[in-house]
């Protein structure tokens, strides 16, 4: 889950570098690193953030380079782990993304022949194979030396005296951005964005030789045509503009994000898929775990099919009995662990859907169809916008198996997102900012509602939290209830009311301080509770986007009470396309 | 001389325009389906004024993602508390570099106004207006500003100052209080000129029915354009733009100035009158007749209706046979009383049964008609009438 970008062109490489990795940061930020080529073969590389470093003094000649931004799996962060490597000559560099698993292995041979390692990394194993197969033709070096690799890679490599860049790829992602005259390519859209709309999506095993003017791609040794696709994200959307973090700017997208969603309707393959289903299971793992089980929770009652749900982290190791329609849900579409899942599921000749948020992303390349999320590119770590665009892909699917009963009740729904944004929550901010742990509890949907609410506490704002079932808590987490532990409680009205607000009693006789979420106006509730968030009274279905938009703003606003770097929090990267 | 910049004020949220400014300030309601600051920026461009400033604070979010998805650069300054105008100036001072113009954000001024008063040095641009007390209002001696009253009960002349001024870097010693009408007497008292310069055209909603002139006012300037699906059996005339995505379905008449949104639901047999604008997701359903209305995002308007001189705020939803009936009353708002004629105002969200009937009533947000009323006068958020 590093990040990777190259360039080659006319332009000075090293700021559109130093851009492009910017844009990257949310992939990992412990180091970072560029190479440019020259006469030689010029190396910058530097432990930290690239905002907070002196990125912009770095001045390295030259019109190629590569560069990447490193979140550690082999070695710590430091400056000499950190990308570009190069070989024992200097003639060569390279950057990884990606997880070499025969590395220790490759790595004695290596040492056993001479080779000098400066790193604790799996990836410098690749540019000292490379060394080995070098003959003068880069191209060649690289067509030798991918077959060695066991594992994940998107690498990009260099040669002094050489105008090119050679790409490679297999289960990690990599993408071509072509310009005027010079060639991009990077780990994702992002960076590609200011410069091109012209992408090409590179494919697992493909090796492509980059010039200024033309890529060639090879696949299996022979020359493939790969297309070149226009991409409708604008750059405007992952700029920052005016707003504090990115997260905040996406929390306020949302209600575009989820009418987007729904307007962009669902295929005809699609529907025909999810009417056949007589089961379905849903693979994901982090946010999109939870809103997978917000599906089963909606589904399973409303249009009386069974559905399971898996994380992907588990299934690879722990299948389930395999049947029915399986769909991976990944804002990325790159979440390794989702993607081996998936892969899983088709070799047991199940029909498989991806949800994701991006367009040519590698599981859209695995699963037999696609359901686009329209979130527009994500920034921030913490996911909001895409959440809710997946819930609108989901509920969009339930909508289908109940042949068009909510049109009009997902076409409306987006107001409420937007009317919960006004909310203020200065006073239970000011509980949890306080608090070392808080607990989070809800039933039914509101349950893995209240799992999301936790997780975005404790991601962003660093606070401890735990979301529970409302129901469970007496099993065992009342031992922690004191004075000091705020409980955030989700108490829509409906056929649970009545308990949660017994549950909410007993929990006040234990003084924990209780800050609820319930229907505009309910006064009862208001009266028992020491801190009451308003939101608009409308279907549960509904209330499961404006409750979850509501815990979103308690958690920003804590991070931000407590100076936490919102965006980038500590030892986390947005997509995890390592397992 | 550098490239002029200004300063453009859209920290407000424009209190006397309640109940449409919950959810955005007065610079953010749409006209003519674009958002009044629009009018102000596009003003700039035309005069190759790039270099822009925008002072937010009430519901910022809004303001900054619209200004985001222009596409010149807007530099964007926070004023933490609305405390006033000149406070407002303050906040952007670090960022002001010479000359610069300084316009309110929710008002109408035009390219050739600003053409006028670009080049001089301390200025202001004032306009004529018929109730001169709801302004700023300026005593003008040889062309040149003598005093500004704000906001008098007996005021000697109509001319008003619609904000628009030129100042150099110096306005900023005279900022003492949170008012720029404060730092003009500061000026005049230290012999300080400003030229007094007529604008060309300018537009001010006061009350949120004057949203409906300014809106009239703005179709004047529309560019037809017709994008979406038009059945051939519906009658387009005169300036009419239709944005993608909106079915405009059969046996529908449009009689322009009328702008319509993206991904609208016209029709069939609808009829759109001149000065109405329709912003996106809207549905107008059959049988329906509207005229000089504006209808903002995600409403739909039921059968059978009969909408004239009326503003729906975003996400209203009309049963059959609504009727908004224009009618002349008198309205206590902002502590005075004032006179006019409309049929409705709707803050967002507002839901009414079938056969309601609104005369001359401003509805608040989420308000909530049962089957069959006729809602008449001010009714307060989330009320709901049975």
């Amino acid at each position: 889950m590093c990040g990777i970008v190259g360039y080659i062109g006319r332009r000075e490489a090293t700021p559109l570098l130093i851009q492009g990795l910017k844009r990257l940061e949310y992939r990992g930020y412990d180091s970072f690193g560029i190479a440019t080529v020259g006469s030689e073969i010029d190396v910058f590389k530097k432990q930290g953030r690239i905002s907070e470093s002196e990125a912009g003094t770095v001045v390295l000649g030259g019109s190629v380079g590569i560069g990447h931004t490193r979140w550690a799996t082999h070695g710590e962060p430091n400056d000499s782990n950190a990308h570009p490597h190069t070989d024992c000559t200097g003639r060569l560099a390279l950057v990884h993304n990606g997880v070499i698993e025969n590395y220790i292995e490759l790595k004695k041979q290596l040492l056993e022949r001479g080779h000098i390692f400066r790193s604790e990394t799996d990836t410098e194993v690749i540019v000292h194979l490379l060394e080995e197969n070098f003959t003068g033709d880069l191209l060649e070096a690289v067509k030798k030396t991918v077959p060695l690799l066991e594992g994940s890679y998107a690498i990009l490599a260099v040669s002094a005296h050489d105008d090119r860049i050679v790409a490679a790829r297999d289960c990690s992602p990599l993408v071509l951005g072509i310009g005027d005259g010079e060639l991009f390519a990077a780990s994702d859209m992002t960076p590609l964005l200011e410069h091109t709309e012209r992408i090409i999506f590179l494919e697992d095993g493909d090796i492509a030789e980059i010039s200024p003017e033309r890529v060639e791609i090879y696949h299996d040794g022979a020359k493939v045509e790969r297309s070149v696709e226009l991409v409708n994200w604008g750059i405007e959307d992952a700029k920052k503009g005016g707003f504090a973090h990115y997260m905040l700017k996406e929390i306020f997208e949302q209600p575009q994000a989820f009418y987007e969603t729904i307007r962009a309707g669902i295929s005809d393959a699609v529907q025909e898929m999810i009417r056949d289903a007589e089961e379905i299971t849903l693979v994901a793992c982090g946010t999109s775990y939870h809103t997978a089980l917000i599906f089963k929770y909606l589904a399973e009652p409303l249009c009386r099919i069974p559905v399971r749900v898996e994380l992907g982290s588990e299934f690879k190791y722990y299948p389930p009995p395999l049947r029915g329609l399986v769909i991976a849900v990944t804002q990325s579409g790159e979440t390794a662990d989702t993607i081996a899942a998936l892969k899983m599921a088709k070799a047991h000749n199940c029909p498989t859907l991806a949800i994701t948020n991006v367009q040519g992303s590698t599981v859209t390349r695995i699963a037999d169809t696609t359901l686009m999320m329209r979130a527009g590119p994500e920034i921030s770590v913490a996911a909001t916008k895409s959440y809710i665009a997946q819930l609108a892909a989901l509920m969009e699917i339930v909508n289908v198996r109940c042949d068009g009963k909510y049109d009009d009740l997902l076409q409306h729904a987006h107001l409420a997102i937007g009317e919960v944004l006004l909310q203020e929550m200065q006073g239970a901010v000011a509980l949890c900012r306080e608090a070392e742990h808080v607990f989070f509890v809800g039933r039914g949907p509101f349950y893995p509602v209240s799992m999301e609410g936790a997780l975005k506490m404790k991601e962003i704002s660093y606070v401890h939290a735990e979301g529970y079932a409302a129901g469970e808590l007496k099993h065992g987490p009342f031992a922690l209830l004191t004075p000091e532990t705020p409980v955030v409680a989700i108490c829509p009205p409906g056929s649970t009311y009545g308990v949660m607000i017994s549950n909410i009693k007993e929990m006040k006789a234990r003084r924990a301080p209780i800050i609820a979420l319930g229907k505009k106006g309910d006064t009862e509730l208001a009266e028992i509770v020491d801190i009451f968030i308003p939101i608009p009274d409308s279907d549960p279905m509904v209330q499961v986007l404006t409750t979850s938009v509501a815990l979103q703003l308690l958690s920003y606003h804590t991070a931000c009470a407590l100076a936490r770097d919102v965006d980038k929090p500590r030892n986390l990267a947005k997509s995890v396309t390592v397992e | 001389m550098s490239p002029m910049q200004a300063v453009i004020l859209a920290a407000g949220e424009g209190n006397r325009l309640r109940p449409l400014t919950r959810s955005r300030p007065k610079a953010m309601i749409p006209v003519a389906n674009r958002p009044i600051i629009e009018y102000v920026i596009h003003s700039l461009l035309e005069n190759g004024i790039r270099d822009i400033v925008v002072v937010v604070g009430y519901r910022k979010e809004y303001v900054i993602r619209y200004l985001n998805q222009l596409d010149v650069p807007i530099q964007v300054v926070v004023q933490e508390r609305q405390l006033g105008t000149a406070d407002a100036l303050r906040s952007a001072e670090s960022e002001i570099a010479g000359d610069f113009l300084l316009l309110p954000g929710d008002n109408y001024i035009s390219p050739t106004s600003i053409a006028r008063i670009k080049t001089e040095r301390n200025a202001m641009l004032y306009t004529e207006h018929p109730s001169p007390s709801n302004f700023g209002v300026v005593v003008i001696k040889n062309g040149f500003v003598e005093k500004i009253l704000e906001k008098p009960e007996d005021a000697p002349t109509f001319t008003v100052s619609t904000g628009v001024f030129s100042f150099t870097p110096d306005i900023f010693g005279y900022l003492r209080s949170n008012e720029i009408p404060d730092a003009i007497a500061g000026m005049l008292a230290d012999g300080e000129k400003i030229r007094a310069i007529p604008a060309e055209d300018w537009q001010d909603a006061i009350y949120s029915w004057d949203l409906l002139k300014m809106n009239a006012r703005m179709l004047r300037d529309l560019a037809p354009a017709t994008s979406g699906t038009v059945s051939t059996t519906a009658s387009l005339r005169g300036r009419v733009r239709i944005g993608k995505g909106t079915t405009i379905g059969e046996n529908t008449v449009i009689q322009g100035p009328v702008v319509i949104g993206e991904d609208c639901e016209i029709g069939p047999n609808a009829v759109i009158m001149p000065q109405t604008s329709i912003a996106s997701r809207v549905k107008i359903e059959p049988f329906t007749y509207l005229k000089d209305s504006l209808i903002m995002d995600d409403v739909t308007v039921g059968s059978h209706s009969r909408i004239v001189s009326a503003v729906f705020g975003q996400g209203c939803i009309l049963g059959d046979h609504t009727t908004t009936y224009p009618k002349e009353a008198f309205f206590e708002v902002g502590g005075g009383v004032t006179k006019s004629e409309f049929g409705a105002v709707l803050g967002d969200g507002v839901r009414a049964a079938p056969f309601t009937t609104f005369k001359n009533c401003v509805a608040g947000n989420n308000v909530s008609i049962e089957e069959g009323r006729v809602v008449v006068g001010l009714i307060e958020d989330n009320t709901r009438v049975i």
